[in-house]
């Protein structure tokens, strides 16, 4: 389990490493319009790529969740074991990873209660008719297909964070 | 690869499902699955939104033969073969630093996952240009190799599509292996 603050504007740092400073992000007290209370948001980002992990999270960001906590599994195992022990605002997963895949995931999620209301949005090379309804039978309300742009995690995650 | 040793984890089909979906054929599609122009605007849309530049076909370069990435993703299903992309160190070099916001001076794991994952987005987008081939034909998780003067030899008996393409100074292939169609 990684707990990674995102700040939106990435900067080249010192070291090419991927493993960040547990640094918290202040919160910020108004939303992307500056005219109402933004409350903090967990998101769990479930990807056996590290570096599509921070993508994704740049890209929450960039749709303006600002005063955001990631959390980070490389499958859908770790993801469950960080279920277990933090409660989370939002998760988005990869379908095919090692170990656990992402339907499967969903599919442990729902068997086991560990994230009740919590809306799962699916982002994957995987696009056809098919996959979409297997992902949806198994609990996502939500899909969003490699590549993707900020805008389009804009449209499909800040409407399920404000209906939570 | 005389058979796709990538062997494909469908998290999607097995069992029953999949032996319904084999009973399809992808046959009447082969000129559309094979249509070059398919692999063409793959590459363009996965490295203008994922990578951030826009790429062109190169005709004239080649990959150096000094230390290269090599990623894999392969399919299974209704198609069986594989989908790689090949680049120089200096290339896997600037197209991480451009995914991540950072600087590699030299090849590591972040590089590697990120032409791994590079290759996976390309293999999705390309597959998803023909529906039955989107629905019916998975991904394995990529494999990425790396290292100086190896060479990949692969039999492709359908078809092979291998272009070139160019951002900048850096250039990379992507090849298209069809070693079976159902």
């Amino acid at each position: 389990m990684r707990r990674v603050p995102h700040n939106p504007e990435i900067k080249a740092p010192a070291t090419n490493s991927l493993s960040l400073s547990q640094v918290q992000i202040a919160p910020a007290d108004k939303d992307v319009r500056g005219n109402r209370p933004m409350r903090e948001i967990t998101a769990l980002i479930v990807d056996d790529s590290a570096v599509m992990r921070k993508i994704v999270a740049r890209s929450l960001c960039q749709a303006g969740l600002d005063s955001l906590i990631v959390l980070e599994a490389g499958n859908g195992n770790e993801g469950l074991e960080v279920l277990k022990a933090k409660s989370v605002d939002l998760i988005l997963s990869d379908i095919n990873m090692p170990s656990m895949d992402g339907l499967e995931f969903l599919r442990q999620i729902q068997a086991r209660n560990l994230a009740p209301g919590v809306p799962v949005v699916m982002i994957t090379t995987e696009s056809s008719e098919e996959h979409v309804k297997e992902a949806i039978q198994a609990g996502a309300r939500g899909y969003i297909r490699k590549p993707f742009t900020a805008e389009q995690v804009k449209q499909r995650v800040l409407p399920l964070l404000n209906a939570a | 690869m005389h058979t796709n040793p990538w062997a494909v984890r469908s998290p999607l089909l097995g069992g029953a499902e999949r032996a319904k979906a084999m009973t399809k054929s992808l046959r009447d599609s082969v000129e559309l699955i094979s249509n070059p122009s398919n692999l063409d605007s793959s590459v363009d849309e996965v490295f203008s939104l994922t990578v951030g530049v826009h790429c062109r076909r190169a005709w004239e370069a080649a990959v150096p033969d000094t230390e290269s990435v090599t990623a894999v993703v392969g399919f299974g299903g209704l198609l069986t073969g594989a989908c790689v992309f090949r680049t120089g160190g200096t290339t896997a070099c600037a197209i991480c630093a451009r995914m991540t916001g950072m600087e590699f001076p030299e090849i590591d794991d972040t590089v590697r996952d990120a032409i791994g994952e590079i290759c996976n987005i390309l293999a999705g987008t390309w597959k998803s240009k023909v529906p039955e081939l989107a629905a019916h034909c998975d991904l394995s998780v990529p494999a990425v190799i790396t290292g100086r003067d190896y060479k990949l030899h692969v039999q492709a008996p359908e078809f092979t599509i291998r272009h070139g393409f160019r951002f900048e100074d850096s250039f990379f292939e992507v090849t298209i292996l069809c070693d079976g169609l159902q």
